[in-house]
């Protein structure tokens, strides 16, 4: 009975993600491509997106921290971070980064400033409750229950 | 010199240069700069630009990007033109409407005061204008008079005759006098100084007559007519005056009736009483008029004086006064006050007041006697100052049209309205007498008169009645957004609820209690839709679609859902569309079937026990006339109505022949309650219900039919409630669709009478077996009928074994004999081909008779077809035992056309094997039904879904996905490969979805019937909980995803920075069974396509399998921006680097940029199609199919 109220929270969960459209459908298709081939396909993609984000994040934060700022490079980075994150259907993320190169095009440092918080903000976001769902699915594959969809 | 430099403006070409050409290419060089510098008032920099390439003479690239730019700023300035021209029109426009709404009710209005003003002086004056009349009538009259009693006494030679002469004029005068009763007085003096005068005193009604001494004066004149008119009057006025001077005068009173003496005569001093009218009045021997004071009245006194001639026409004799009081003006003034507030006065040319609408003095009194007043010296403070700011304003001038109107006078701090006229009193009509009276009329209003309190009562209900109107608008276009954000959170918890009753740890009163909210939330979830949909309606929102749709099946599958409901209500639905109905209407299918629907649902409502037919025809008077489809009872009622209805209906006609509409009638007739007649209009209208009370027991907000109303009216129809003989309620209307141009034939029937067909209907709903036994009969198809199961058996022996037909058993069917005529006429057909359609309700189902009536049937099973209509909770175990048995043919309850004639056809083309194949393999011949009637399955899965709906559960879980599917099914059918695909897929999923049943799934078919549905699926519960449309489509795409590999064998290189998406794509592609070459920027990727080519023995291996070379890839999907070459930049060189071998490998662009400009670049460099981030997995697909497909 645990194991089905795991589960109930697990899909309730991912509903409430959905809802606070901190994910869309782009995550749902990720997880379509999850197969016996590839069994980690999410957390892998999920996690290369970590990394490339954390790293496009410090980039980010040094070339605005910059006496002479090379908004191209900015915006670059930014493009960048809003392609992975809509391919894993980080929306809030995605959206933020559209702001963000708005701002960078014109060339507002502060606004730039203000959105990289923000995007900080919704990726820090995105990845506790991206971590909290692989960590509840984690509990219902130990308990020996399959992930429901 | 020009003719080197390239021409720098825009849109002159490059002419070679001639000689001849030279001057001219000027001028058009001038002209276009001329133009583009008028265009672009904004563009000084581009055409400095251009100015700037002229002389520096450019490079033809730099020229180009500069008359690029020109253009561009022309183009723009050009539209910034055009719109500022628009907003200038929209602005005017507005300023218009304001103008004609409010400056044009205004100004009628104002005409409208105005007029009503004029119109109010306008009485007076007429008053005045009658009185005039009246005293000029009765001075001519006595002048007459007076003339030709004188000249009969023209010579009086003796006193007698004098005094008779007299006293003939006073007979005369007296009696005109009296005739007259607004008269003051007439006078006559005579030349010879007499004079004869009546007097009426108004005040005290008292008549006198007045007359001077007869002594003093001689009896006949001393001149002779041939004097002079000169020295004649001179004469005789000197005459005159001395003996006025000497006379002495009488007064005596009469009665003012009879003119008869009542008292005696006294002596009054000469002119003190009355203005006697003497010679010095008529100075010119014409007509005279002025205006008077008399010490004895208070209102001035209009009096006219005429001379009257002798016989010879020469000389006066006499000379006449009348003199009319103007008292009655003032009555009617007042009068007029007191109706409409105000002030009227009436003044003389002069400004002598003469009437006015107060009580004040029109007269003072001076030293020098009474005298007229001036209306700037009135006591009335308001006339006085009117008076005084009419003078200031105009002086003694008034303006031309002697009409002044003044708004907003200020008098003495108030506000009035100011209105004169003038009259000129000019022409009198007496004989050549020109009056020159002149009478200057003044209104003065009081600032809030009532006609300017209705006025202004007028425009404020305007504006709350305007207020009132867009307050409604704001209230229903409020509820039409609204509606929309109450409605998600309803879904929420309507979903939320789903998931708490399928928790098992509930107790019972918990359960119960939870039931209840959904059944609450359920129902104000149908409020609020229906609230949106009138809002919607109302705030005008709704706008039909116009499209095609299969109006008979739509309103199968509406049968087909509520027929569930009836069955659970013991209550037959029947669907009986008349044949003429065309098979494809065009309009919003949505609306109708709404409709529809809640006419529908509002029926089962109110009907616990009978029938529902909905019945639709074609506007046609041969149906109209043919109405054998009806029941006989009903048939009277209806062909009367029919006339009526066809009146309106030939009008409707008349205009649908020209917009190739069709008017479709329908009723929805059923046996329930009820209404009454008193309501069957106010039914209609919004949160009315027939009868209150039955909301506690039926619910419903009573907006049900009010929607229905409103939808059919605006789809140009009307409903209303008809009479009905029996119980119930007959609804009719009448829709106005379009058909398209080949779909008012009729769909091919088949034939049925060659096929010697004879179907026996064993039905328990009485309705819908007559109704179907009628249309098989018009089809050619004998029918019989058999309401239970010892009828069908009867028939069933009657039929196959005559000779126990005088077996006592068949007397207890009163309808014995009809049937055995129609049973012989049956066994005249040649080789006949029976279907016995059985209703599985007349099976013994509660015991386990039922085996054994159906081993009773097996028997005829050689002979006849048996065709089983099941309800929707026939359990398996029968339809397993009927499958068993060889009974394929199924059918759901209802029974409609539709379904006969499936079975039908089925049966027929079965038989056609048969003939043709001469093969007894009966499973084959199964098997191939099974397949032909296989929309029955679609009947079984929409009942089904229904009764999952009606038990409020899965339905959004089963509903959201298949809409999905269709919809991209859609999308993507332009690669017929991909259609199959996905058709497959979609066949894969419907069998998981309906993996309970047993029913054999065939997915072409089912894809057909699936569509369908989604299209009517208006069920009001749309609303999806979103985790269950996530896992529906989970469900769904991996499921495609391990239902074939469409990719198989591609080999595709993938240019993408992004690790996340580079991992992505390279999953989703090899998943499709694509082999993904990843690479991590467009450098690598030109390399990785330069290092294939090289690779001479990879090239080598594809030289043997083909003769042409081969690209390395099949297809490049190229991401737009990376590090080191974007992927423009690589396309280009790739492009490049692919010109010498003959191929064209496709390249696929992948961007962020969800902008069609990015597009027309990403084609610009030679990329082949375009896929937006992140990418769509079907899309993806399709694009890359698509690709493949072409260059392979």
């Amino acid at each position: 009975m645990d194991l089905v109220k795991l589960q109930r929270q697990l899909v309730d969960y991912k509903a409430s993600l959905y809802h606070e459209c901190v994910l869309d459908e782009q995550f749902t298709q990720l997880q379509q491509l999850q197969d016996e081939n590839n069994p980690d396909f999410v957390v892998e993609v999920v996690s290369l997106f970590f990394e490339d984000s954390e790293r496009l994040l410090n980039e980010l934060t040094k070339a605005l921290e910059q006496q002479s700022i090379d908004f191209k490079r900015v915006d670059a980075h930014v493009h960048q971070l809003k392609g992975s994150s809509s391919s894993i259907g980080a929306q809030r993320v995605q959206k933020s980064c559209i702001a963000f190169r708005n701002y960078c095009e014109e060339q507002n440092v502060e606004g730039c400033l203000a959105c990289l918080q923000q995007v900080r903000l919704e990726y820090s976001l995105v990845k506790t409750k991206l971590e909290y769902m692989f960590q509840l699915e984690q509990q219902i594959l130990s308990s020996g229950g399959s992930i429901p969809i | 010199m020009a003719e080197t430099s390239p021409p720098t403006s825009c849109g002159s070409s490059p002419v070679v240069a001639s000689p001849m050409g030279t001057p001219l290419r000027k001028v058009l060089n001038r002209i276009s700069g001329l133009a583009s510098s008028c265009r672009s008032k904004k563009g000084p920099r581009g055409r400095c630009r251009g100015i700037f390439h002229r002389d520096v003479e450019q490079e033809e690239f730099q020229y180009a990007s500069a008359h690029c730019l020109s253009s561009y700023y022309s183009v723009f300035v050009a539209r910034l033109a055009i719109m500022a021209m628009l907003a200038i029109l929209i602005a005017l426009l507005t300023v218009l409407t304001w103008h004609f709404t409010k400056m044009y009710t205004t100004k009628s209005l104002k005409t409208l005061a105005f007029g009503l003003r004029y119109e109010l002086l306008q009485r007076p004056i007429l008053r005045m204008w009658g009185i005039l009349n009246s005293t000029s009538e009765i001075t001519t009259a006595q002048v007459k008079l007076s003339e030709y009693v004188i000249r009969r006494y023209s010579k009086p030679t003796t006193q007698a005759e004098q005094v008779e002469l007299y006293q003939m004029m006073k007979d005369m005068t007296w009696a005109l006098f009296a005739s007259r009763k607004a008269l003051n007085a007439i006078t006559i003096s005579y030349k010879n100084g007499f004079v004869q005068a009546f007097h009426r005193d108004h005040k005290n009604n008292n008549t006198f007559y007045i007359y001077s001494d007869l002594a003093n004066y001689s009896i006949s004149g001393n001149e002779s007519p041939g004097n002079k008119m000169m020295s004649m009057r001179q004469g005789w006025d000197d005459q005159f005056i001395q003996g006025n001077v000497s006379a002495i005068w009488y007064r005596e009173p009469l009665d003012p009736i009879s003119g008869e003496k009542t008292g005696k005569a006294l002596p009054i001093p000469p002119d003190d009483v009355i203005n006697i009218a003497g010679p010095s009045q008529v100075p010119d021997g014409v007509a005279s008029w002025h205006v008077a004071v008399s010490k004895y009245t208070d209102s001035p006194l209009l009096s006219a004086a005429l001379p009257v001639w002798d016989s010879s026409n020469r000389s006066i004799v006499a000379v006449v006064g009348v003199t009319t009081a103007l008292f009655s003006v003032g009555q009617l003034m007042k009068e007029l006050v007191e109706v409409h507030s105000g002030y009227i006065y009436l003044t003389s040319q002069e400004g002598y007041l003469l009437a006015t609408s107060t009580n004040a003095p029109l007269l003072k009194n001076t030293t020098n006697g009474t005298k007229l007043m001036m209306a700037v010296d009135s006591e009335d403070r308001v006339i006085r100052m009117g008076a005084q700011w009419l003078q200031k304003a105009y002086g003694n001038k008034f303006p031309p049209g002697d009409v002044v109107h003044v708004e907003k006078a200020n008098l003495g701090g108030q506000h009035y309205y100011i209105d004169s006229f003038f009259l000129n009193l000019k022409r009198l009509p007496m004989v050549s007498i020109l009056v020159i009276g002149c009478v200057c009329i003044l209104i003065l209003t009081n600032g809030v008169s009532k006609e300017m309190k209705l006025r202004a009562e007028l425009i404020s209900h305007l504006n709350a009645r305007r207020r009132a109107e867009a307050s409604s608008n704001y209230k229903s276009q409020f509820l039409a957004n609204m509606s929309h954000e109450l409605r998600t959170p309803m879904a929420a918890v309507i979903g939320l609820l789903d998931i708490l009753i399928c928790d098992d740890h509930l107790t019972n009163e918990q359960y119960a209690m939870v039931t209840q909210i959904r059944k609450c939330s359920t129902a104000l979830l149908r409020l609020l839709n229906n609230i949106l949909d009138l809002s919607k309606v109302e705030s005008g929102k709704l706008v039909f679609e116009e499209a095609e749709f299969n109006l008979g099946r739509e309103l199968e599958g509406l049968v087909d859902m509520f027929s569930v409901q009836c069955i659970n209500h013991n209550v037959e639905t029947v669907l009986d569309l008349s044949d003429d109905i065309p098979k494809l209407v065009r309009g919003d299918s949505a609306r109708v079937v709404q409709v529809f629907a809640n006419l529908i649902s509002n029926s089962i409502k109110f009907t616990t026990s009978g029938h529902i037919i909905l019945r639709g025809w074609c506007e046609n008077p041969i149906v109209c006339s043919d109405s054998g489809k009806f029941s006989p009872d009903q048939k009277k009622p209806l062909s009367a109505l029919k006339t009526k209805l066809k009146h309106h209906g030939n009008h409707m006609k008349k205009a649908s022949k020209r917009d190739k509409k069709i008017v479709l009638w329908f009723e929805v007739d059923d046996t329930g309650s009820g209404i009454d007649p008193s309501k069957w209009e106010s039914v209609f209208e919004s949160f009315e219900q027939a009868d209150p009370s039955t909301t506690r027991t039926h619910g419903g907000t009573g907006l049900g039919l009010c929607i229905v109303r409103t939808l059919v009216n605006k789809m140009g129809g009307e409903i209303k409630v008809v009479k009905k003989n029996g119980p119930g309620t007959l609804i009719r209307l009448f829709l106005l669709l379009t058909t398209p141009a080949d779909g008012t034939e009729h769909h091919g029937l088949m034939d049925f009478a060659k096929h010697s067909v004879a179907v026996i209907l064993a039905l328990h709903g009485s309705m819908g077996r007559l109704i179907m036994s009628k249309w098989l009969s018009r089809n050619g198809v004998p029918a019989l009928e058999a309401s239970e199961w010892n009828e069908l058996t009867q028939i069933l022996h009657e039929l196959f074994h005559p000779r126990t037909r005088n077996c006592c058993f068949d007397d207890h069917y009163s309808r014995g004999e009809p049937l055995r005529s129609m049973i012989h006429s049956l066994q005249d057909m040649r080789n006949p081909v029976y279907i016995v359609l059985v209703d599985l309700g007349l099976l013994d189902l509660s015991t386990d008779i039922w085996k054994e009536q159906l081993n009773f049937l097996d028997k005829f099973s050689g002979r006849v077809k048996f065709a089983w209509m099941l309800n929707h909770d026939t359990s398996n175990a029968v339809k397993i035992e009927l499958r068993r048995k060889g009974h394929v043919l199924m059918v759901n309850r209802p029974l409609y056309k539709a379904k006969m004639l499936h079975i039908l056809e089925a049966v027929i083309k079965e038989r056609h094997a048969e003939i043709h194949k001469r093969s007894p393999n009966g499973n084959k011949g199964g098997s191939h039904e099974c397949l032909e009637i296989d929309s029955t399955h679609f009947e079984t899965c929409s009942s089904d879904d229904s009764e999952i709906s009606e038990k409020g559960g899965a339905l959004h879980a089963g509903e959201q996905p298949r809409e999905g599917t269709v919809k991209s099914n859609t999308a993507n059918c332009h690669t017929p490969k991909n259609c199959l695909v996905e058709l497959t897929r979609l066949g894969s999923e419907v069998n998981i979805l309906r993996a309970d049943e047993d029913e054999c799934n065939a997915w072409p078919k089912l894809h057909d019937t699936e569509d369908a549905k989604c299209e009517n699926s208006n069920s009001p519960e749309q609303h999806h909980v979103s985790s269950c449309t996530k896992d529906g489509d989970n469900s769904y795409t991996s499921k495609a995803a391990s239902g074939e590999k469409s990719l198989e064998g591609l080999r595709i290189l993938l240019a993408e920075d992004t690790p996340v998406l580079q991992r992505v794509a390279t999953i989703m592609l090899e998943k499709m069974g694509a082999t993904v070459i990843a690479v991590g920027d467009g450098l690598q990727a030109v390399d990785a396509l330069n290092c294939e080519l090289v690779g001479k023995e990879y090239r080598r291996d594809r030289m043997q399998t083909d003769i042409c070379d081969f690209p390395p890839y099949d297809l490049i999907l190229m991401d737009c921006q990376m590090p080191k070459m974007d992927g423009y930049e690589a396309t280009k060189a790739i492009r490049k680097s692919e010109a010498g071998m003959g191929w064209h490998i496709p390249i696929v662009a992948l961007t962020a940029h969800a902008m069609s400009s990015d597009e027309a670049k990403c084609l610009e460099v030679g990329m082949d199609a375009y896929l937006t981030k992140p990418i769509d997995y079907k899309f993806m697909v399709s694009t890359i199919l698509s690709l493949t497909k072409r260059s392979a």
